[in-house]
Parts: C-alpha cells; structure tokens; sequence
C-alpha cells in the first residue's frame, strides 16, 4: 500500500492540479465542489461511459434510500468510509432529518475533500471527519476522533458506497472488511456498492479504467459474486445484491434500465 | 377535464408532470413523493400568481430560487420546467384570463431570470467553497510539512536515548560560538565530561538499567548546567558548552554543577545507582583557536582527571599538554626509529660482592635521535608501553643483547650473563617461548647466559599463559629475575610456584644503608637475603652507590650488586675491555 511507504507522520502533498474522484463525482452529481481538471477528466469519462453522471445519481440515490432504510431499523450510528465530498444529501442530512440524535463519521483520503466536509459540518456536533485511507481499517477503528463520537458496543452502520472499485485486490478488500466487521456489535449493518462489469460491454470497460488511471484512483470493477462475496458474515437484507436502482426503488418506474446504472449494491446485517 | 371546486386534483396532475419531467435531469436528494410536494407547492404559487393582479415577478424568481435550493440545478431541469408549465399549466389548472398568453411569458421569463441569477450564485459560492476547502488542505499539509521537517532536524541533531543534543548539533554550535566573525575577543568554555567506570553499571545491573541511568543521568546534567547547551556525544561522555565565558570560574562553576548534580545516586527500578564523573575543562579566548583544538584539549584535559582516580575535574594545562603531546609524538616514531637503526643498547656491570667479578650486565636501551640527541628510556618507555609499541621495541633489544652477547668471550673463566627486561606485554604474548629459543638458535648464546627480568606486576594476572611461558623458558635454562622487588606487591607465592633465580632488590632500600635511621632498611634487605637464600635464590641489591654501601650489603650476605659504584651504563666496548 503506498501509505505505509512513508512514516505515518510524514505528510501528503496536496495536488490541485491532478483530478480528484471526489470532485469528479461531485461533477456527475451537478455540483460544482471541483476544478476544471476535474471537469475535464469527468468529460472524458462521459465520452468514453455516456451514463457516468447517471451512475453516480443512482449510486447517490442508493445511499439515500440505504440510510432512510437504516434510520427506520432504529440505528443511529454511521461510519461512512469514502464519503467524498459531502454535497447534498449526505448521510448525515438524510439520517438527522428523521433522527436527530444520529451521529455520523465521514472518512476519506482525499484531504480537500476532507477539509471541506470539516467547513460544512462545523458546528454540527453529532459530526466527526477524518482523513484516513479505507485500506489502513485499524486506524480508522482506533482513531480517537471515531472512538469518541461512535459507541462500538452498539449497533451501527459501516457505510463502504462507491468506494471499494478503487481498492484493488492487492489490498485485500475482503480482509479490509473483515476487519472492520469484527469491530461491530451485534445488529450493525454494512452497506457496499461499487462498479460491476455484470453483463458489461468489455471495451466500454477498458475505456473506463483508462480514464480512471488518470487519477489516484484506478478502477477495479468486480462482479455480483465478488460483491457478495463482500458481505461475509453479514445476513444480505432484501433484496440481496442488486443494480442500485433495484435496491428498494421508490417507485417501480425507478427501476427500470437497471443495469445502466453499472452500480451494485446491498446491506447486509450482522447477526447475534 | 372535470374540476372540483378547490382544484386541488388539478395541482397535483401537474405537480406529478413536473416532477416526471425533472427527475433524472440530475441528482435530487430527496424521494421522489418528497419532490412531489414540494412541486405541488410551487404549482400553487404560480397558479396564484398568474391570477393576481398586478403580476408579481418576483413570484417567478421565488420559484426559481426554490428549485435550486432543492438541487433541482440541471440546464435540462430548467429546459423542461418551461416547457411543462407553458404547455400544462393553464391547461391542467383552467386559468382564465384576458392576457394570460401576456402573463405566462412575463412569469416564465422571470422563473428563467431567478433559475440562471441562483444556479450562478450557488456555482460561484460552490466554487468559492472548494477553492478555499483546497487552501486549507495545502495549507494543513505545508504545516504538517513543516512539523515533520521540525521533526526529521531534530532527530538529526538529538540523541534518540536522552534527547539531548547529539554530537552534529553540538558541532553546530561549537563552530559558531568559535566564529571569530563575531568577535574574537569573546572567550569560550568546554566541560567534557565522562561518567567513571560506567560499563561497571551496565555489567552489574544491565543495559536497560544502564540506560535508564544515563537518562536519569542526562536529564540531571540539563538542568544543572542551563543554560548552557550539554549533548550527548555517545556511550557516557557529554560536553557541555559555554559560551561567552568571562573566564576559567564560569567554567569551573558549570563543572561543579555537574559533578554535584551526578552526586546522588539515581533510583532505577529499585536500585540506586551510584555514578561519579570526570570533567575535563578548556576555557580560552575564541581568536586562535578552532573546534577541533578545543575538544582535543578537552579529551586530554578529561584523560588527566580520569588518571587522577576520577570524581573530579582537571584544568587544561597547556605545559604538561605540550609535554604529553611531545612524548606521544616521539613514540609515534619508535618504528621509524628502529628501522633507521636509531637504536642501541649499553650495558651496566652486574658485580660479585664476595670478589669484585663481573657476573652479568643489564641491556638499557638508548635512543640516539636525530633531532633530540641521546635518550635514555625513561622519556619513552613508559608511553611504549602503554601503546603496546613495546613489544617491537622490546623485541629489538632483547635480540640486539643476544647478538652482542655471543662474541663476550672471557680468558678467565665464564662470561657474563646479559639481563634484558621483558614488559608485560611482551610476557603475555602468545608465542614468546618460540621467539626466545629461535633467537637463542639464531645467535648461537648458551640460555644460561641470558636472563629475563620481570617486574612484580606481570605476574599479577590470574591467566595462566605468563607462568607457563615463564616455567618453558626456565627449563630452556634460562635466569629468571624479578626486577624491582619490594617495591610492588612482594607477593611471596608466585616466589614459591615460579622458576625464578634472583631476585633484584629495588635501590630504595640501598640508598640509606650508612644513615642512623636506615636500620629498618638494613633489617629488611636482611630478611629478604636470607628468604632469598633459603628459597635458593640469589639477591642483587640495586642502586649501591659507595663502597659503604656495597660493604653493608656484602656483610648482610647480599649477592651480587648494581649501581654506580660498580660501573655506570657503558658501551659494549667497555664491557668487552672489563672482561679482558
């Protein structure tokens, strides 16, 4: 992992001028929390998968739906590893609007993306944001800031959305998760999603992980089985591992074209 | 298209038409019936608004800012919202008026005016927010550089035990408190300092505890000597630095601080360690000198305190620096010297005391050097000795004796035996057995014409090897001497397990034989003949001066004697001449 090719005090640069995925995705979502390189890589990507920006609304529209699903199920604490930049409708919004006494950690590398959610979240004191790499799991478990807000001897939900196609399987997600998931109580839930060549044109897919190689984050598409594989030791809830529009639509319109969304996505609840 | 009186059916027709034509245009962050209503609640304003007389814009721009602070901000959203309204809004709400072609472009007009003056409102404030959320990153990861550099310098520059001041950092220092740049007239002070006999520590408790001390030890030394900075140069030697002294008392001062502060033992996991240090201080003017003079001064200055038995300081002394240097220097070029053929040996007479005859002769090594003239080994023996140079130098003479010795050839009877002084060193050296017999092949001398004096001290070793060397060389039927005796540890056992045959009484008892209060000296010389002589020795007194002396001492029943009265040190040519 290249984090641990330097000591952990050492610091990162900052590097405006290389895109950022957070920014990107916050393009394909109609904001403008980024910079024209960004933009521009994201255009790139329209060209080469027109349904980019479709992609990132319905993925974005899946954690909504997850998060209102988890607030109904009675949790109150989230842990949303890679939460970007956090624009509108974020996990936080969604969760405090039904249940105020929610509490919620952002986690990202990103450190623009970080500081930026710091400003947005300044003076919401049931907020936390760390910088930290979803592929180092127990410093993200040990942080003091995460210890403090979250109470792991109850239930809560670990939220992995749109992040685990940049963790390539050298980094060994399957432990990244199991890691994380021996630290939660009984009855805490885990909401993945992530790129999928389900079905998928393999040249369209090419050209994809060519524009993502741009970035600091290369693209590692998986499939349904990889994903729910994912979920090990986690009980799915319906309907299991589903193009995320399929994930509790909304409307059953909502639904339709699915597999254009290129997202996978489930919850999955810890037993005991 | 029917109508119920509060046409509230109506609204929600469009209400879903709307919502239809916008969703997908971009990310909404809200359920689909959520946008509903919130459209719903639009529909009703502008239905009122196109009904109210005098149209109010301001409506339509109220609109607009709704739908863009619900994140309804696509160009599509925007394409469609007037097209759904101009095609279905007066349709789907039966709106009835004279003007209301008029009044729906007027309205559209001012929904498209407030959507675009939003949607650049929140791109800049968006915008704004990234840019400055990247300022803080940058400047978060620069502070964060710059600690770490912080970091990196001071581990660089301090001792990962202590945290003291590392050696690079102090030379920083040191350079700069001697840059004459800024004054040559200041002066400059340097307490180096040595915690005595410190691997005793760390053999009897162990390092952990061994470092626990030298922390505990370190921390002591910083608060005495503050401000003045003290650096760790490395095992349990510190310097400390002070700078601006305004003489050898602010010096001084500092190293009694020190000392004082190491006086009380240090309590480590329940053993009080005990430490005393030695101090070695230089103080002198900046202009003239350089860093590297000052800690070499400093390093002799500490080796003297050391020497001195420790828990104490020393002041440098430019004299006996010069003096020492000087030795070191000429010790230095003892294998030039020998090489050059500088060296050369001359011969004291042993002497019969019952007859006058010649027994034996002592080798003494003479140093003709270039540039210093003759010297006699006291000038530098004893550095030899301590460098280990000895045993080349020592190995020199004894085989120089043995060439010499060979061609004394006496008309009466036997001639005499040649003495050489073997050092320490040389007697512990593994394979001095093997060198003595193949000198003695080599040269042709008969072993009972060499003898070997030792003092007391090489035998104080509990190794085996020297005793062995010594009983080997023995049976080769070589004389064995203990040189100097009484003046050391007059350790009588070694007499009895050690194949020696003479003992050489140190001069110091000869000196007063003829003096009233000498009767202690005679009394012991006494014992010692008559120790000697029961254990089959034979005794030399050495140092006899008169004839009185040598009388005293024939009547005592001493041996044999050497000293002036009996011939000063002489060149071979003279002893070849007293033999004939």
């Amino acid at each position: 992992m290249r984090h641990l090719q330097r000591p952990d005090w050492a610091p990162e640069t900052i590097d405006v001028e290389r895109p950022s995925v957070a920014r990107m995705y916050d393009y394909y979502l109609g904001g403008s929390h980024n910079f024209a390189v960004d933009r521009a890589t994201a255009r790139a990507m329209v060209a080469a998968v027109p349904q980019a920006p479709l992609m990132a609304q319905a993925n974005r529209a899946f954690l909504r739906r997850a998060v209102q699903f988890l607030t109904d199920a009675g949790i109150r604490q989230f842990l949303d590893i890679g939460s970007g930049i956090p624009t509108v409708g974020n996990v936080h919004e969604i969760a405090q609007r039904h249940a105020p006494d929610s509490r919620v950690v952002y986690v990202d590398v990103d450190p623009v993306a970080v500081a930026h959610s710091r400003e947005i979240l300044a003076g919401n004191d049931r907020t936390a944001v760390i910088q930290e790499d979803l592929r180092q799991p127990e410093r993200i478990l040990t942080h003091p800031d995460v210890r403090a807000m979250l109470d792991f001897s109850q239930p809560m939900a670990v939220l992995v959305v749109a992040v685990l196609h940049f963790v390539s399987d050298d980094d060994r997600p399957a432990e990244v998760l199991r890691t994380l998931r021996t630290a939660l109580a009984p009855g805490s839930y885990l909401v993945l999603s992530q790129a999928s060549d389900d079905g998928r044109d393999e040249a369209e897919r090419a050209e994809a992980e060519e524009v993502y190689r741009r970035t600091d984050s290369p693209l590692w598409v998986r499939s349904r089985a990889e994903l729910t594989g994912f979920f090990d030791g986690f009980e799915l809830v319906e309907p299991g591992v589903v193009w995320v529009p399929q994930w509790r639509p909304e409307t059953p319109e909502s639904a339709e074209d699915a597999e254009r969304a290129v997202f996978l996505g489930g919850v999955g609840r810890l037993g005991g | 298209m029917g109508e119920p009186a509060d046409g509230r059916p109506c609204v929600g027709v469009f209400a879903r038409a709307w919502a239809k034509a916008v969703a997908g245009t971009s990310f909404l962050p809200m359920p689909h019936a959520q946008l509903e209503v919130l459209l719903q609640r639009l529909t009703d304003l502008l239905a009122e608004a196109l009904r109210a007389e005098p149209l109010d814009l301001r409506v339509g721009h109220r609109v607009a800012d709704e739908l863009v602070a619900a994140h309804i901000v696509s160009a599509e959203a925007l394409g469609r919202t007037v097209e759904v309204i101009q095609l279905r809004l007066v349709r789907d709400l039966d709106l009835v008026a004279d003007d209301i072609e008029d009044r729906m472009a007027r309205l559209l007009g001012a929904v498209a005016t407030g959507y675009a003056r939003a949607l650049r409102d929140r791109t800049l404030d968006e915008q704004e927010s990234i840019r400055r959320a990247a300022m803080t990153a940058r400047a978060e990861a620069e502070q964060a550089l710059r600690a770490s550099e912080a970091r990196f310098r001071h581990q660089a520059t301090h001792d990962p035990l202590t945290d003291l001041p590392n050696r690079t950092l102090f030379a920083e220092r040191l350079a700069a408190a001697v840059d004459t740049s800024a004054g040559g007239g200041r002066r400059v002070g340097l307490c180096f300092l040595d915690l005595d006999r410190f691997k005793r520590v760390n053999d009897s408790f162990g390092h952990q505890i061994g470092d626990r001390a030298l922390v505990a030890a370190a921390r002591r030394l910083r608060r005495a000597v503050e401000p003045h900075l003290v650096a760790r140069l490395g095992g349990d030697a510190f310097v400390v630095l002070v700078e601006r002294s305004t003489g050898t008392g602010d010096v001084v001062a500092v190293a009694e601080a020190a000392l004082a502060a190491l006086s009380e033992p240090v309590v480590v996991d329940g053993h009080d360690v005990t430490v005393t240090a030695s101090v070695g201080i230089v103080e002198r003017r900046v202009a003239g000198t350089s860093p590297d003079d000052l800690m070499r001064a400093a390093g002799s200055t500490l080796h003297w305190a050391k020497s001195a038995g420790g828990a104490g300081w020393a002041l440098y002394d430019a004299e006996r620096d010069g003096r020492e240097q000087a030795r070191q220097e000429l010790c230095a070029a003892i294998p030039a010297g020998l090489e050059r053929g500088e060296f050369f040996l001359d011969y004291q007479p042993l002497a019969s005391l019952h007859d006058g005859s010649l027994l034996g002769v002592e080798a003494l090594v003479r140093w003709r050097h270039p540039r210093l003239g003759v010297l006699r080994p006291d000038s530098f023996i004893g550095l030899a000795e301590e460098t280990g140079l000895i045993v080349q130098l020592g190995g020199w003479v004894l085989a120089e004796a043995c060439r010499e010795a060979v061609g004394w050839t006496s008309t009466s009877g036997q001639p005499p035996y040649v003495s050489v002084n073997l050092a320490v060193r040389q007697v512990r050296r593994p394979g001095l057995v093997q060198e003595v017999r193949a000198l003695l092949r080599r040269t042709g001398l008969p072993p009972n014409r060499l003898q070997l004096e030792i003092t007391e001290s090489t035998m104080m070793t509990t190794s085996e090897e020297p005793v062995r060397a010594l009983r080997a060389l023995a049976d080769l039927g070589i004389r064995i001497a203990i040189d100097d005796f009484g003046t050391g540890y007059s350790n009588l056992a070694y007499l009895r397990d050690l194949p020696v045959t003479e003992l050489k009484v140190a001069g110091e008892f000869v000196r007063g034989l003829r003096t009233p209060e000498a009767l202690a000296d005679e009394r012991i010389l006494a014992s010692l003949v008559s120790l000697a002589h029961a254990l089959d020795l034979t005794v030399t007194a050495e140092g006899v001066e008169t004839g009185g002396q040598a009388e005293r001492l024939r009547a005592i029943g001493c041996d044999a004697g050497q000293g002036w009265h009996f011939g000063r040190p002489a060149s071979p040519d003279h002893i070849l001449a007293r033999i004939r």
